[in-house]
């Protein structure tokens, strides 16, 4: 009998690591009371989200535990750039708190989810209809909806919706001809309109979480191994014609290979980011001693590199593995679960977290062409944050019915 | 079968993952020391705001490169020489970084390390002290104005560095740097190699000098050569300066008279192998560590033969040298036959305080203390009765060789190397002056032994 894991010893670790983290940068700030405020202000969020959590058995305890740890070293981070946002990433995660706790119930206690596919593909297209009509254009992208002085970003909702709407072909709920068309095809439809409305929003990296998370779902579900390659086929077709026709792509392309001719202008971003890597070195310059203001972007997509600079190459090394050992814990958590919807979207919500960690960090040390999306938990944002919470919460309720009810289909 | 799949997704996940951290610690090794030090990474000047960049002196304590700041706080780096020192100091842009001393001393000269206190507001760097002799460098540099090559003066005892030219140079002051770098780069003379310690060169007739070494270790000295006027070997002619002929020669007068018969000869009966092994004594095919980023010197065969050993004897073939390493041989005959290590810092200081201070070191016995006296005997006949004559020195006894190198564009390079005084040698000198048409005896050893000159009538 192997002795369950402990975790007790890691949540002991997470607020040790926050006492010293948020003290040390008090220290750094000339004792500026205002980064202790936000630092008991955290504390306190995690031992009320962790006890709630424990106490109502809900499922897993390693993934808050993970998710805390990568909110740790986001929150620090965004207090050194500025403690106003490290204020506000509070008040986010308060609201991520309660998406987190109201996800977590919708998806445990209803059980008609997985009946939905055509309210969640039309529910991703009408998002998709107000960004193109409302939207407002950040950074290249037009993926903002504002409301007063509330922006919200819709394709991180619709990442969830279509993973949703995906688990319904593939666990088999959805398998009946919809308007005489095969549902295969009708995934396919779907998928490729979503991508043509991304191309219309410029939000390059989405596409590619979308896409490959479509891919690695019939790879695992679809039985006709040739739906699989003609969808291969496509992209590479796709992915060829938009390098030779599509500026945007090319110029990705062409600063990836080699950011440093063109250091000033179109490499700038990629450029700056590498700078501050190379800056830090192994252990980094130190908290509060780096230059990561030069970062463009740096408290969204780009945080990862002003972590290294600061934190270190072990640092940024501790981070990627933190995400390695979260998409380890939701793979395990699918793999264990019985019911075939909530595999498919555990499966789905896996394959999301982990390509989206690999897109932007490989995209900011350039080991992958950059685009850009948020780091999910430590990347500043209300949306980044609700949404990540919003799956957490999922995923919470998929391990919790497991464990519960052994997940028997009803 | 689903599970199945699912762990196959995991496994390129998992590989995903591991590209991610390798990819990182890759860049870390092995790209991120070039990445940081790119001039475009503002990073590297944020410490300028802190810190006031240490100045630059020669031995005597001449400033040669100080920041100042305005009023309005914005700092430059000065030049008081101006392009003299282009070459030696290097330049320090904000746009196109650093280079030669401003770069390999950059610690140092922004304080790194500095545990002191601040003083006033704004803390300072260490000072540099160079060995070079700015009066001497002056002269030196009167002497090559208008010409194309480079001096090299070496304390021979020592191997520190007294005086260093390479020309052409250029403006080395930031702004002008910034206006001009276009040109600068562009000119085909190539203004921005350090030719002293960069160039490579063929080293004529002067690397005679190493083979009249290794023929006094082989034990040749009482050989009787016949000169013919040219060597010939298979498909290799090699002929005398001039086409002169000098008939029955010992070799110590065919060294005087620098006759290119009589040392392929040597060189040809030595054999590959010990032409090789006193180059790579004197350190040629060797890196250098040290203050300078001095190229490599090299002999450069796949498979060598006696007929190349002939051709490296008489210092043409394959066999590349800087000026600074013809000033390094010729300072070991002038030392006992020592391979001294060159350096340009003297010490590191703050204030009166010493950091860090250069020690001479000794990379090799080149060759036995004999066989270097009697090279530098050799050396004093080839300035009085051969073809160095245009370097004597009234009073002063001078040792020296001069040579006349081919290369392959039209015009051959004039060389001379030498030290003086004989007796208690105090300044060796390299110096190339590229293309210049001319032998090595008209041209070159006129200039060594006016610097010579110059530097004996400080010191004394």
């Amino acid at each position: 009998m192997i002795k369950k894991a402990n975790y007790k010893l890691p949540a002991y670790l997470l607020v040790l690591m926050s006492v010293i983290g948020f003290t040390l940068l008090c220290a750094a700030n000339n004792w500026q009371a205002n980064v202790l405020y936000v630092g008991i202000g955290f504390l306190g969020l995690f031992v009320l989200i962790y006890s709630i959590l424990v106490l109502c058995r809900m499922g897993d305890k390693f993934l808050v535990l993970i998710a805390f740890m990568l909110m740790t070293v986001g929150v620090l981070m965004l207090c050194r750039l500025d403690i106003v946002m490290g204020a506000r990433q509070i008040v986010w995660i308060v609201v991520g708190a309660i998406v987190f706790f109201l996800s977590y119930s919708f998806f445990y206690n209803i059980r008609f989810w997985n009946r939905l596919w055509l309210l969640y593909a039309l529910g991703g297209a009408a998002l998709f209809v107000l960004t193109l009509v409302f939207g407002k254009t950040v950074n290249g992208s037009r993926n903002w909806i504002s409301f007063g002085s509330l922006s919200f970003q819709p394709s991180e909702l619709i990442k969830i919706l279509y993973i949703m709407f995906l688990a319904c072909k593939y666990s088999g709920s959805f398998n009946k001809p919809f308007l005489k068309v095969h549902p295969t095809f009708v995934t396919g439809i779907v998928t490729y309109l979503y991508i043509l409305f991304l191309v219309l929003q410029r939000d390059w990296g989405t596409i590619l979480v979308v896409f490959l998370i479509f891919i690695f779902m019939i790879y695992v579900y679809e039985e006709k191994s040739w739906f699989l390659w003609a969808n291969i086929l496509a992209a590479v077709v796709v992915g060829i014609l938009g390098y030779l026709f599509l500026y945007h792509i090319q110029v990705r392309v062409g600063v990836w290979l080699d950011p440093w001719s063109d250091v000033s202008n179109k490499g700038y971003q990629i450029a700056q980011s590498l700078f501050a890597i190379a800056s830090g070195g192994y252990f980094g310059r130190g908290i509060g001693n780096g230059s990561p203001d030069y970062i463009p972007e740096v408290h969204t997509d780009f945080i990862f590199s002003a972590v290294c600079e600061e934190m270190g190459v072990f640092g940024g090394a501790a981070i990627i593995i933190l995400y390695f050992l979260f998409a380890y814990r939701c793979f395990k958590i699918t793999l264990n679960t019985q019911n075939s919807y909530n595999k498919a979207v555990g499966l789905g919500l896996s394959l999301m977290f982990s390509l989206q960690t690999f897109i932007i960090i490989g995209g900011v040390i350039k080991f992958i062409p950059l685009t850009g999306i948020t780091l999910p938990f430590v990347s500043y944002g209300g949306t980044s944050i609700a949404v990540s919470f919003a799956s957490l919460g999922i995923m919470q309720a998929i391990s919790a019915l497991e464990e519960r009810k052994g997940g028997k289909e009803e | 079968m689903t599970n199945k799949k699912i762990i196959r997704v995991l496994i390129v996940i998992s590989a995903l993952f591991l590209g991610l951290l390798t990819h990182l610690l890759y860049f870390n090794m092995f790209e991120a020391e070039s990445v940081a030090t790119n001039p475009y990474n503002r990073r590297q000047w944020d410490d300028e705001r802190y810190v006031t960049r240490g100045s630059i002196y020669d031995s005597n304590g001449v400033v040669l490169a100080e920041t100042t700041t305005d009023d309005d706080g914005n700092t430059a780096r000065e030049y008081p020489e101006g392009r003299i020192y282009s070459h030696v100091i290097g330049y320090y842009s904000k746009v196109y970084g650093k280079s030669l001393l401003e770069r390999k001393y950059d610690a140092e000269l922004s304080g790194k390390g500095d545990i002191g206190l601040f003083q006033g507001d704004k803390k300072r760097g260490f000072d540099l002290n160079l060995t070079i002799n700015n009066a001497v460098q002056k002269y030196a540099y009167s002497q090559m104005r208008g010409r194309r090559g480079a001096l090299v003066a070496l304390d021979p005892s020592t191997g520190a560095v007294l005086a260093m030219v390479s020309l052409p140079d250029f403006d080395p002051e930031a702004k002008s740097l910034e206006k001009t770098w276009g040109n600068i780069v562009e000119d085909e003379n190539s203004p921005l190699i350090p030719r002293a310690i960069q160039g490579l060169y063929p080293p004529g007739s002067t690397y005679k000098t190493v083979t009249l070494a290794a023929s006094f270790e082989n034990g040749m000295q009482e050989k009787v050569f016949d000169d013919v006027g040219e060597f010939k070997t298979g498909d290799v002619t090699v002929e005398n300066y001039n086409g002169k002929k000098y008939g029955e020669i010992s070799i110590e007068r065919a060294f005087a008279v620098s006759s290119n018969q009589v040392f392929c000869n040597v060189g040809f009966d030595l054999g590959s192998e010990k032409v090789l092994s006193i180059a790579r004594r004197f350190g040629i095919d060797d890196e250098v560590e040290s203050d300078l980023d001095i190229a490599k010197s090299r002999i450069e065969y796949k498979k060598m033969t006696d007929t190349d050993g002939a051709l490296v004897s008489i210092g043409q073939g394959q066999l590349l040298c800087t000026p600074i390493e013809m000033a390094m041989i010729c300072s070991s005959f002038a030392n006992g036959g020592k391979l001294m290590r060159p350096f340009l810092v003297d010490s590191v200081t703050k204030g009166n305080a010493v950091v860090q201070r250069t020690s001479p070191k000794v990379l090799g016995q080149a060759i036995s203390e004999e066989c270097a006296n009697y090279v530098g005997l050799q050396m004093v006949q080839a300035v009085e009765n051969g073809t160095g004559g245009n370097a004597r020195i009234n009073g002063v006894t001078v040792a020296g060789k001069t040579g006349t190198a081919e290369n392959e564009k039209e015009k051959d390079h004039s060389w001379f190397i030498g030290y003086a005084p004989f007796e208690d040698p105090k300044i060796a000198v390299a110096v190339i002056l590229e293309n210049d048409g001319a032998s090595g005896g008209a041209t070159a050893a006129p200039i060594a032994g006016n610097v010579m000159r110059k530097y004996l009538s400080l010191v004394d």
